[in-house]
């Protein structure tokens, strides 16, 4: 298979995802009606459709540990983020849930989906199981949206201060750069199913000999993506802090219109 | 009292000859940040004149193709002096001297937050310096460029002990370095006068802040680097050495994940003085404080995340370059942010071209074709071709020179009428500031075309090619006008010291705190602080009808918070930088496994109990430390007494987990895994013991009943974090010595 032709066949029609995005959309119009931000919440469903429907998840289901990479920062800190993003200003959890806005829980659940996803085992077992597969992108969406809370929560009070966000943030990114520099420099497989993929596709030969893939170098993308870009993220994250806190009146100005 | 003012007394003191030997010893001793500021540069002073001689005589062995005035290997001496001198002992000293100076003054503080530790980072300097330097008495200088690449840093090819004085040396003033930057933090966190909130910070003060963090980020990592290259050298380790797996490229990269940040450590204080001085000759606030503020934020943060850009002739394979090139350009969006908001700030100011102000133009204009050159680098098939040639040489020299000298020079001529209470003269100081120009240029524009043409930095003499005999000699030439500027520049500060105008406290009509008090400032600094509202205070009080826009709430009665747990907790960020440099070091080498011994040989059963130990110590210490705040003597000399047992127990099980290893024949020089073993538990053992140390002194005051009525709880406190961050180090070494090969 050619990459024109990869690009334009690979589109994947998985009812699951359509399915649920459905009912999310629906559940979300019933809860907040117009009170939420709607174009957040739709936002988040693109970036969840393209995740999984694009050639994009043909690649990171079988072939390319960078894929899966990528797939895996969309998952964790993009959709979670609009999500966060997209709630009614009057929202908050309640008493059962209250536990996860504590910001080390917050912090643990960002870095920790980093860390614990990419274990050898779970990584493997996450590439070749659908069932764990299905486990892995609700763990990455809760932890990511539990992450973002402390930073995007819908109320000024629920979140941190601008100068203690901007520490949460960095150590958050510090933390993952170290795991992106293991994965960059680590010779050996951390996810040994993509160095033999099952060719599904018939697509291994573009990918090893066109595109210039080897699994070495895949590896290596996939490390330097979550090590770089991702590093991206959170640098405009903590910008975006600093912008709250130059710009932040009084906090007695903020109401909350319930 | 006011009026006496140190340097005034000095002043009069020096012609006394009675008086001398007492001033002597009150400089030698002092902990007043003001002085130990003057000793900083007056150090720098003294290493900026050898570090530019041996400047001078490498540009006179290079004037002329084929030249054999020096030899090569005395040339490599002098090369990496130039290099070690100029950035350790003269940049970095003379900034902070700085820095020491003026950002108490700026937030209205008496002092630094611990004026002890500042005096202990002062002296590393000499310290340091005298250590680099007696490595010519001890078999020659090191002779291996002060990036000290490896392997020829290692044994086998630099045998003489240069280069391990070279390490020590650096590790010393590393030292210096963190703990004045730990210093800079408690400072501006807990010592702000009441009104001065972050957000009203001065930018100098600001972006010094934000430097102090990337400095006990990247300074440990190279400390780090050091210790290994030293374990190399002095026990036989395996790091950096290809013979036995060791890995020369880990070097480099350790090296430069310091080296990069680095340049930002010199040239962002850099910034923060032209952030002063263009807003007060243009007459006109500064456009963007909080842009200038917060990109300095995107600098540090980015800086630590580029080094890869150093290694793109190293061949680090195109996914690591693309990435790095990537991310390298995005330094420069920042970068820009900056020189944009220092030229709208220009822009419709009535400008006075006063010697500080010709200093910041020059260093605009200077900065933007480094910044320009330097973003060239970024593009890897560039890179390849530019990056070992005189263009990079004129490249960082238009950083180091072009912008952070000049700024220092206008620097030192704004503040030193605080310092002194006299004004330098601005006729010298004009001609300091054209000489330097003409001669900066004259050397260094020309070596960009050097290095298009080809010809290669490091090397001690050349080939007579078409052109570069010409350009050498231009280039050198040069050399001599910066000469005189720095005389120059030497002859007005002694001659001014003693004759210049009389100052007065604020003579440029600024706006910031410093120059609220008398020229110099008394010992405590203020007598009584302005109302602090809005970013110029000064402004405020001189124009009453028409005050800056209050800047965020106006909140006096804030408590700040204790400056033992910032130090502390700055002290433990960077010890976290140092271990995770060796942690990720020992997984370099533990995933490429040598033959020999390997993580079979540990006992782990046995490592866990005494793990447990180690961990209980921190409970027994949090009990400890309740007992001390509810002021039960008895149970917290127990508590500590057993936290005290238990950490010796730990150490006790390392010992003898050593000893169990020494027996069958394992040390540190068997193979790449012990070498990293041992040098990962051995700095974690360290630490354990230095807490020790710390938690017996404790225990011998609380028993001579030092702690009586909450005395010294916070100074307790941080102790204990300290200890449970050694706690945390071990959780991490467990996992990864132990707990990792179990999982395979």
């Amino acid at each position: 298979m050619t990459t024109y032709q990869f690009f334009t066949t690979a589109w994947t029609w998985n009812s699951i995802v359509f399915i649920l995005s459905a009912v999310a959309s629906v559940g979300y119009f019933l809860a907040f009606g117009q009170r939420g931000r709607p174009l957040f919440f739709a936002a988040a469903v693109v970036v969840f459709l393209f995740a999984f429907l694009s050639p994009f998840n043909a690649l990171a289901s079988s072939y390319l540990f960078s894929a899966h990479m990528l797939q895996h920062i969309l998952l964790v800190l993009i959709v979670p983020a609009l999500l966060v993003l997209s709630l009614p200003r009057s929202f908050s959890l309640r008493p059962p849930l209250t536990f996860l806005t504590q910001p080390l829980i917050g912090w643990i659940a960002g870095v920790g989906a980093m860390w614990l996803w990419h274990a050898p085992t779970l990584c493997n077992a996450a590439a070749t199981s659908r069932t764990v597969s299905a486990i892995q992108t609700t763990s990455l969406l809760l932890m990511g949206s539990v992450f973002w809370w402390q930073v995007l929560a819908p109320r000024e009070e629920q979140r941190l201060s601008p100068p203690a966000g901007i520490v949460y943030l960095f150590t958050a990114c510090t933390a993952c750069s170290v795991l992106g520099i293991i994965l960059t420099f680590a010779p050996v497989s951390i996810c040994p199913v993509y160095q033999h993929p099952v060719d599904r596709l018939g697509m291994l030969s573009t990918i090893r000999s066109d595109w210039g893939l080897t699994s070495d170098r895949d590896q290596q993308i996939g490390g330097l993506l979550m090590w770089v870009p991702m590093c991206a993220i959170y640098v405009t994250a903590i910008l975006a802090q600093l912008a709250r806190w130059h710009s932040c009146p009084a906090p007695q100005t903020e109401k909350s219109n319930a | 009292m006011n009026g006496t003012s140190t340097i005034t007394e000095f002043r009069d003191a020096v012609l006394d000859p009675a008086k001398r030997a007492h001033y002597r010893l009150a400089w030698l001793s002092t902990v007043d940040h003001k002085r130990i500021a003057v000793l900083y540069m007056m150090t720098a002073l003294v290493f900026f004149i050898i570090g530019g001689t041996e400047a001078l005589f490498m540009r006179l062995q290079l004037a002329v193709p084929n030249n054999h005035f020096l030899q090569p290997d005395t040339f490599n001496q002098l090369f990496t002096m130039h290099g070690t001198t100029m950035i350790f002992l003269v940049v970095m000293p003379v900034l902070f001297g700085l820095v020491n100076y003026v950002l108490p003054l700026q937030i209205g503080a008496r002092d630094m937050a611990f004026p002890r530790l500042n005096a202990f980072g002062f002296w590393c300097v000499p310290f340091g310096g005298i250590l680099l330097h007696f490595s010519v008495l001890a078999g020659g200088a090191p002779a291996v460029g002060w990036f000290s690449y490896t392997p020829l840093s290692e044994t086998p090819y630099s045998s003489s002990p240069g280069v391990d004085y070279w390490a020590v040396a650096l590790f010393v003033l590393g030292i210096g370095s963190i703990s004045f930057a730990i210093n800079t933090i408690a400072t501006v966190i807990s010592l702000r006068g009441p009104g001065m909130t972050m957000r009203r910070l001065p930018l100098f003060t600001w972006i010094n802040f934000v430097n102090a963090f990337i400095i006990i980020f990247a300074l440990p990592v190279l400390n780090a680097n050091l210790a290994m290259i030293l374990i190399d050298r002095q026990l036989q380790g395996h790091f950096f050495l290809p013979i036995g797996g060791g890995s020369p490229v880990l070097w480099q990269h350790i090296f430069w994940a310091f080296g990069h940040p680095e340049v930002y450590i010199m040239a962002l204080p850099a910034f923060g003085i032209v952030s002063e001085i263009i807003p007060v000759f243009s007459r006109k606030p500064i456009f963007g404080y909080e842009f200038v503020a917060a990109s300095s934020v995107a600098i540090a943060v980015l800086s630590l995340g580029v080094w890869g850009h150093h290694m793109f002739t190293v061949g680090m394979g195109r996914p690591l370059d693309v990435f790095f090139a990537i991310s390298s350009m995005l330094i420069a969006i920042p970068t820009g942010v900056k020189v944009l908001n220092w030229t709208a700030t220009m822009l419709g100011g009535r400008i006075r071209f006063d010697v500080p102000m010709l200093c910041c133009i020059a260093f605009l204009i200077q900065f933007l074709v480094a910044g320009l050159t330097g973003i060239s680098h970024a593009s890897v098939a560039l890179d390849w071709q530019t990056k070992n040639s005189y263009f990079l040489v004129a490249h960082f020299h238009f950083v180091a020179v072009g912008a952070i000298v000049f700024a220092v020079i206008g620097g030192l001529q704004y503040w030193f009428p605080k310092m002194s209470g006299r004004m330098l003269s601005e006729r010298l100081g004009k001609w300091t500031f054209w000489l330097m120009v003409i001669g900066f240029n004259m050397t260094f524009v020309i070596q960009h075309f050097l290095g298009l043409l080809g010809m290669p930095r490091r090397v001690y003499t050349y080939p007579d090619l078409l052109h570069w005999g010409w350009m050498n000699m231009l280039s050198t030439s040069g050399v001599f006008f910066m000469s005189a500027a720095a005389l120059i520049l030497v002859w007005n500060l002694a001659t001014s010291f003693f004759r210049g105008k009389v100052a007065g406290d604020n003579p440029w009509d600024a706006w910031t705190l410093e120059w609220a008090t008398t020229s110099p400032p008394p010992h405590e600094n203020f007598v009584a602080l302005p109302p602090i509202r809005s970013r110029r205070p000064l402004w405020d009080l001189a124009n009453p009808d028409r005050p800056d826009p209050i800047v965020g709430e106006n909140s006096a009665a804030v408590t700040l918070p204790d400056h033992n747990k910032v130090g502390i907790l700055s002290f433990i960020l960077s010890e976290a930088g140092f271990f995770a440099a060796l942690i990720l070091a020992y997984l370099y080498f533990y995933a490429r496994p040598q033959a020999g011994p390997g993580p079979k040989e540990l006992d782990v059963p046995r490592t866990l109990v005494f793990s447990v130990c180690l961990f209980a110590s921190s409970f027994t210490f949090w009990r400890s430390e309740v007992a001390l705040t509810k002021q039960r003597r008895g149970s917290m000399l127990g508590w500590l007494t057993l936290t005290i047992l238990l950490g010796g127990i730990f150490l006790v099980g390392q010992g003898t987990e050593y000893w169990k290893l020494f027996q069958t024949g394992v040390d540190l020089s068997t193979n790449l895994f012990s070498t990293t073993f041992f040098t990962l538990t051995g700095f974690h053992g360290l630490h354990v013991l230095l807490g020790l140390i710390a938690l017996l002194i404790f225990l011998w005051a609380a028993w001579e009943g030092d702690f009586a009525s909450g005395r010294r709880e916070s100074a307790f406190k941080s102790v204990g974090y300290y200890w449970h961050f050694v706690d945390v180090v071990w959780v991490f070494v467990l996992l990864t010595v132990y707990i990792l090969p179990l999982l395979r």
